[in-house]
Order: structure tokens, then sequence, then C-alpha cells
């Protein structure tokens, strides 16, 4: 075997490690590189900066254990964000995963905000936690909350708790954060709230989905989304709170590099073998 | 009652006036008995989505049981779900904010989602590097915007080679917009006639007729 064949067909065990040094190394030793904002990030941080002070805001919190390093730092600092704005937000999510990491958000979100900022569970923020029953459910909860949830994530009734007294559906909302992950979940908020509630929306899903929402808005029906880790560390460098997202975009940067370079390689050895007569 | 009626004709009335119910209430204004008739079977389907879930677990769990006692195939990795289902669904039941069951939660489950996850970047790369030439036309052509949306996408690409943003945004726009927009519409219309199709009473796979068939051929 040529050493022409040997690198087209190389080893995948080597592309791992190539792969694990370029991503492992910046997380290792953190290096800020130089970025730019994209378009949708822009417009999903000025949206969600637009919303005026005492307002009440819905979060679907659908991340989880695999789409939290993505999205999870993006969210706490929209919660930092919005709880500095005095804007009050109710939390939901529709997987039991999500739920949880939605409480997860929010205690690191807390652990962040500046001090003076009002936090109080119940006042300024509530977590409705897990909505069963899928697009269902969401329609369910957007039509009338207390006909599917009695009382909130952490067993407190509904009655008690003050930010509830005058939210009911989706019309009480001033604006909708779909923080979607991985869920392919953000279809439901546009049909079940954006469209018969007129309720505004932005979102978040990771980096592979964006495309699948790009017509949602081209349409105007979602203003800009967060994508992915850099969508997070976008908003983390808008908000001027570098966290983990930066360093994990910065990650990104070499593990994209490397992907690209083996492609354009892979390429190149390919016609160098054509031209010789090897490969097909 | 004759076995027809129970088995179709019923379920097939209900499906088609429960649908239409919630049809009409997107389209339409309707008296405040409507909405709350609505309000009340989408509390139904709440209540069936948990439901499932419970019996989901349930099957599976004899699934797993059953083949461990017989020793069936890779009997084996059914223990470990058993024995993982039986200490975390018991402590999750003795107090879902136990410290033992977060423990689990967030030092098992958590790590091993993130890290299957994870593991795309590899396979993807790998993949990337076997599969992606540009073999004709249509390859090069796919080549070429891959490379141009990824180095949109990653942070340094921009500074890197300053026009892959202007072109990178095209392509995620228009064609590949254009084309998410199409499939978008080509599924809607395909469920809006999977929904017609089952207030007629022309489908009929949701009342199990198909497997119903097959078990009696």
């Amino acid at each position: 075997m040529s050493l022409m064949d040997k690198m087209l067909a190389l080893d995948q065990r080597i592309i791992f490690a190539l792969m694990f040094i370029a991503l492992a190394f910046p997380i290792l030793s953190p290096v800020i590189l130089p970025m730019n904002i994209q378009q949708y990030s822009r417009d999903s941080f000025e949206f969600a900066d637009s919303i005026p002070s005492g307002s009440v805001v819905l979060i679907e919190g659908g991340l989880g254990a695999a789409t939290y390093p993505q999205g999870g730092p993006g969210l706490e600092v929209q919660i930092v964000h919005l709880l500095s704005k005095d804007i009050k937000l109710v939390f939901f999510s529709i997987g039991t995963e999500t739920a949880a990491w939605t409480v997860t958000a929010i205690d690191n979100a807390l652990a962040k905000l500046p001090s003076g900022v009002a936090a109080e569970n119940g006042v300024n923020w509530v977590h409705m936690g897990y909505v069963p029953g899928g697009e269902s459910g969401v329609a369910a909860f957007a039509n009338d909350i207390r006909s599917v949830k009695t009382e909130d994530h952490f067993g407190t009734p509904i009655g008690q708790i003050p930010l509830m007294s005058d939210i009911n559906k989706a019309s009480d909302f001033a604006a909708l954060f779909w923080w979607g992950g991985s869920e392919g979940s953000i279809p439901f908020g546009i049909r079940q709230i954006v469209t018969p509630f007129g309720v505004p929306m932005t979102g978040m899903c990771t980096t592979n989905e964006v495309p699948n929402y790009t017509p949602y808005i081209n349409s105007g029906q979602m203003i800009g989304i967060i994508g992915g880790v850099r969508g997070s560390a976008e908003y983390e460098y808008l908000m001027g709170m570098p966290g983990l997202a930066l360093g994990q975009a910065m990650a990104t940067n070499f593990g994209g590099l490397l992907w690209a370079l083996l492609v354009v390689l892979g390429n190149v050895l390919y016609f160098v073998a054509r031209r010789e007569g090897g490969a097909k | 009652m004759s076995d027809r009626l129970v088995k179709m004709q019923i379920p097939m009335i209900l499906t088609a006036v429960i649908g239409l119910l919630m049809i009409i209430e997107f389209f339409f204004p309707m008296p405040a008995s409507v909405t709350s008739l609505n309000v009340t079977l989408r509390s139904f389907v709440t209540i069936i989505s948990a439901t499932a879930l419970i019996l989901g677990t349930i099957v599976l769990t004899i699934f797993h049981t059953k083949k461990v006692g017989t020793r069936g195939s890779e009997w084996y990795y059914s223990i470990v779900y058993v024995v993982a289902f039986v200490v975390t669904a018991g402590l999750g039941v003795l107090n879902v904010r136990d410290t033992t069951f977060l423990w689990i939660y967030n030092n098992m489950t958590s790590p091993i989602g993130a890290a299957l996850y994870s593991l795309t970047a590899f396979y993807i790369t790998s993949a990337a590097y076997r599969v992606l030439r540009a073999r004709n036309w249509n390859a090069a052509v796919l080549l070429v915007c891959a490379l141009v949306v990824l180095l949109m996408l990653i942070p340094i690409g921009a500074i890197l080679f300053p026009p892959v943003v202007p072109l990178g945004e095209w392509i995620r726009s228009f064609p590949s917009g254009a084309g998410f927009r199409g499939m978008i519409i080509g599924t809607s219309l395909g469920i809006m006639g999977l929904g017609v199709r089952v207030f007629m009473g022309r489908q009929k796979e949701h009342l199990g007729i198909r497997e119903e068939r097959r078990d009696s051929e």
C-alpha cells in the first residue's frame, strides 16, 4: 500500500486523536481570539434588550444534559440580562430532564447576578416545571396555565405565587424565549403561542439546527436565534460577561479549522490519486 | 354492540369530532362552552401522555426482567438497565430532591448524555474526511458550501476569510432557507392531507387496523 493510499484510508483513530487535541487544547489553555457577532444573535440580544422593565416574559427551558454545554451559558446570561432589567420570568419545560436543567440554569444565573438585583422566587421569577403532552401540552399551557399546572416545579400552589396572580395565558406575556436545544420544539412555540396570541418570540437551538429555523426568521415569526455554543458566546460577549461559552467557542475555532483542513487534504489527495489512476 | 362498531366506527367518529373541535377553535371565535370543552380535552392529552410514559417504562422493565430471567441474548445489558432503573426510580420516588438521587443524575446521567452528544464531532470529522470529496459537480458544490458555512460559523472564520460571512449568510438564508421552507410547506400539506383522511375515516392505522389485518392473515 502506497503512502497515498494510506493517507486516503487514514485510520480514524488518528483523526479522533487530532480532533481531541484541537478541542481540548483551547479549553485547557484558553486563548480568546477576535470574533464577529452574527446578525441572528445580535437580533436576539436586541430583542431581549428592548423589552420594557416590569414586563413578564415566558421562557421555555429545553436544554438537557447533551445540549446544556452549548446553550446553558447563554441561558444563564440571558436570565441575568432580563432580571437586571426588572423583567419577571416564568419558566416551563416540555421535558422532565430539561425541567431539572432549567433549575440549574436559574441557580447559576442567580449566582452571577450583580448585587441589588431583585431575584425572589415567586416574585421576580417562577419555574412552572414540566408540562407534559408535547405540542398539545404547550397549546393547553398557552390557553389556560391553571388547567395544566396547579403548582410550580418546587411544589408551591399556583395560588400562593404572587407573580402568577395576573397570569393565566400566553397573551399575558410580553415575549417568549424558546431555549429549545435539540428538542426540535421551536415550531411548537410558533404554532401555539406566536401565531394565535401574537407574542413575539426568539429562540435557541444547536448550531446544526439553525438552518431549520431560518424560514421562521425570514418570515418574521421569530426574531433572531441563538445558535449553539457560538450563539451563547456572542450573548456573553454582548453582555460583557465572558464565561464558559466564550472559551468553548474558541475550541470550535480549532476543531472547525481542523475539520476544514482534513476535508481539503482529503480532496487534494483524492485528485492526486485520481490523476495517477488510483482513486475512483 | 357489534365488534366493528366498537373497534372502528366509534373511535373514527371520536377522532373526527374531537379533531374538528380543535381546528374550529383555531379559526373561528367559539362560545365559552366549546373553549372549556377543548381545555378539558387537552388536559386528557396531557394525562394520556403521562400515562403512556409510565406504561412504556413498565413494558420496558418487564421486557428486560424477562430477558434476564430467560438468559436471552446479551442479557447482561438488561441487568444494567434493571439495576439502574430500580436504584434511580426508587430514590426518585422516595425524594426527587434527595442528594443521592441528584448525585446519580449530575454525575452519571448528565456526563453520559453530554459525552454521547460530543462524539458526533469525532465521527462527523472522520466521515467528512472520507466521503466529502469533489467526485462530480454536485459533490463539488456541496463541498464548497460546507466549507463556506463552516468557516462562517466558527468565530475566527470571518477574521481569516472575511468574504465567507456574506456568502455563508446568503447560502443559509436563500438556498438553504428555501429548501427548508419547501420542506416545512410539504410536511404541513402532508399533515393536512393526513388530517382530512383521518376525519373521513380513510386512514385507519391509528386504530391498529393494518396490524389487525396482518395478524389475521
